[in-house]
């Protein structure tokens, strides 16, 4: 049974991440403490609170993070938390992870956050986090989306008010979502057993109990 | 393409759903619960629980309510009622709300709105608007948000208020027509059009569903972003698979994909 670290910002609902994991059968940790979470056998950077509240819990601590990630920590970033994996945002002064080079940007729709349920489209052949996925919806609850700067780190994309985004992104054995797979049912809950195939190194049971 | 979402309400009071018309006449439905939980089965795009537990005991209750939802809810849950401060609004969160709507709470101090979009993200803000129809408003003629409950009117025009409120922080605008409360005929398409075109932000229309149809129009004459509906499914009228079939017939390309109960997708 893998070990997760839910790194814990502070602010917003942790909860139902918690239980998707659970679902999925790890053990989760809930902690705003880094020494602690690059031990675990995997970490896990929730969508929820602000960009400013994140980056001031990560200050002081990027290179650490980055360091654990490159060596091949396996990590889950949501929404916010895959903002993280990014030097920079536009949201606020501070600092990134920086693992993957690009920046978060404001979207440029009429209607923002974009919220709600909206297309995920994979490569063709899928990454092996989103396998046994096919097409699937997703929901989101976002203003900001990371432009990369290497397209090779992309692999789904998604499109609002007519701009296309990242919907997923990839870096050694760390993945950015910028959707909650723990609020998209049973797809979502689908992604996460996949995440923690990959932190145990097995192919990913299809389905399953919730 | 982002979905129009279908979203369904619970009124929650001291820890059981209960469905009253115009703010008043309760009677049980069921458990919080297991009702949100079903209707994630029958395609529900969100849950949306409105505390009306008068009552500091309630207030304990709905976290409890709130904690055990969490657990078994895979969509967003969206939870208002009493909250006046972002400490209120952290509780919840921290409880395991994604968002939380505020209202009377916005009138009495407005910054709530500012400080919840600080600490927790617009994304998590929903401002509640109880809107009304009003010969004789401050303002003239026109709509006007009321508070406890849509029983105390304020001098607050509802698409300016909507506006105030967007600029204050918030990210969503849950709009309830009080004269269409329960009454289902249909949303105020005026009303939800006037605020939709005002705020750039999503508009949730709320008040009056009676059918498939009146769904569509939210949609298409409403211009909103998701509706809101309650009774019409308590009541055992319809259900949100049918609503959203009759829906994709119209070409309103809401989610499809649904679960069966052995929480399976199916296309």
């Amino acid at each position: 049974m893998s070990r997760i670290a839910l790194f814990d910002y502070g602010a917003g609902n942790l909860h139902s991440l918690a239980k998707g994991l659970e679902a999925g059968g790890a053990r989760v940790s809930v902690t705003a403490d880094w020494g602690e979470a690059l031990a675990m056998d995997a970490l896990v950077l929730p969508g929820v609170g602000s960009f400013g509240a994140a980056v001031r819990a990560l200050e002081g601590h990027e290179t650490r993070v980055r360091d654990a990630l490159l060596d091949g920590l396996p990590c889950l970033g949501i929404c916010l938390g895959m903002q993280l994996l990014f030097p920079e945002s536009e949201e606020g002064a501070g600092v990134g992870i920086g693992l993957i080079p690009g920046r978060v940007r404001k979207l440029r729709a009429r209607t923002v956050p974009q919220m709600g349920w909206n297309d995920v489209e994979a490569d063709a052949a899928p990454d092996p986090l989103l396998s046994e996925l096919g097409a699937f919806t997703a929901y989101y609850a976002n203003s900001y989306v990371c432009d990369v700067d290497d397209g090779e780190a992309v692999i789904a994309e998604s499109e609002y008010e007519g701009e296309r985004y990242p919907a997923a992104v990839r870096r050694a054995r760390s993945w950015g979502v910028q959707f909650h797979p723990e609020k998209s049912s049973t797809p979502g809950l689908q992604l996460l057993r996949n995440f923690l195939a990959q932190v145990d190194g097995t192919e990913a049971a299809p389905g399953g109990d919730r | 393409m982002l979905r129009p979402r279908v979203i369904v309400c619970l009124d929650v009071k001291d820890g059981r759903v209960v469905k009253g018309t115009k703010f008043k006449g309760l009677r049980d439905v069921g458990d919080p619960v297991e009702l949100a939980r079903r209707y994630e089965t029958e395609g529900a795009d969100e849950i949306v629980f409105l505390d009306i537990s008068a009552s500091h005991e309630g207030r304990g209750t709905l976290l409890d309510t709130v904690r055990r939802t969490a657990e078994v809810l895979f969509i967003p849950l969206t939870v208002g009622g009493g909250v006046r401060t972002a400490d209120d609004m952290h509780a919840l969160l921290r409880a395991g709300a994604d968002k939380v709507s505020v209202n009377s709470g916005a009138v009495r101090n407005p910054e709530v709105l500012t400080h919840g979009a600080e600490r927790f993200g617009s994304q998590c803000v929903v401002a509640s608007i109880d809107a009304a129809w009003t010969d004789e408003g401050a303002a003239g003629p026109g709509w006007y948000h009321h508070t406890h409950g849509g029983r105390r009117p304020t001098e607050l025009e509802a698409v300016a208020w909507a506006r105030a409120c967007v600029e204050r922080g918030a990210g969503e605008i849950l709009l309830t027509s009080i004269d269409r409360d329960g009454v289902r005929t249909g949303y105020d398409l005026e009303l939800t059009r006037a605020v939709a075109e005002a705020v750039p932000v999503p508009v949730i229309a709320s008040g009056g569903a009676g059918n498939a149809e009146h769904l569509r129009d939210g949609f298409t004459e409403g211009r909103a972003a998701a509706v809101l509906l309650a009774g019409i499914l308590h009541d055992g009228l319809t259900t949100v698979g049918a609503l959203k079939e009759a829906l994709v017939g119209w070409d309103v390309p809401v989610r499809t994909a649904v679960l069966d109960p052995d929480g399976e997708v199916s296309p």
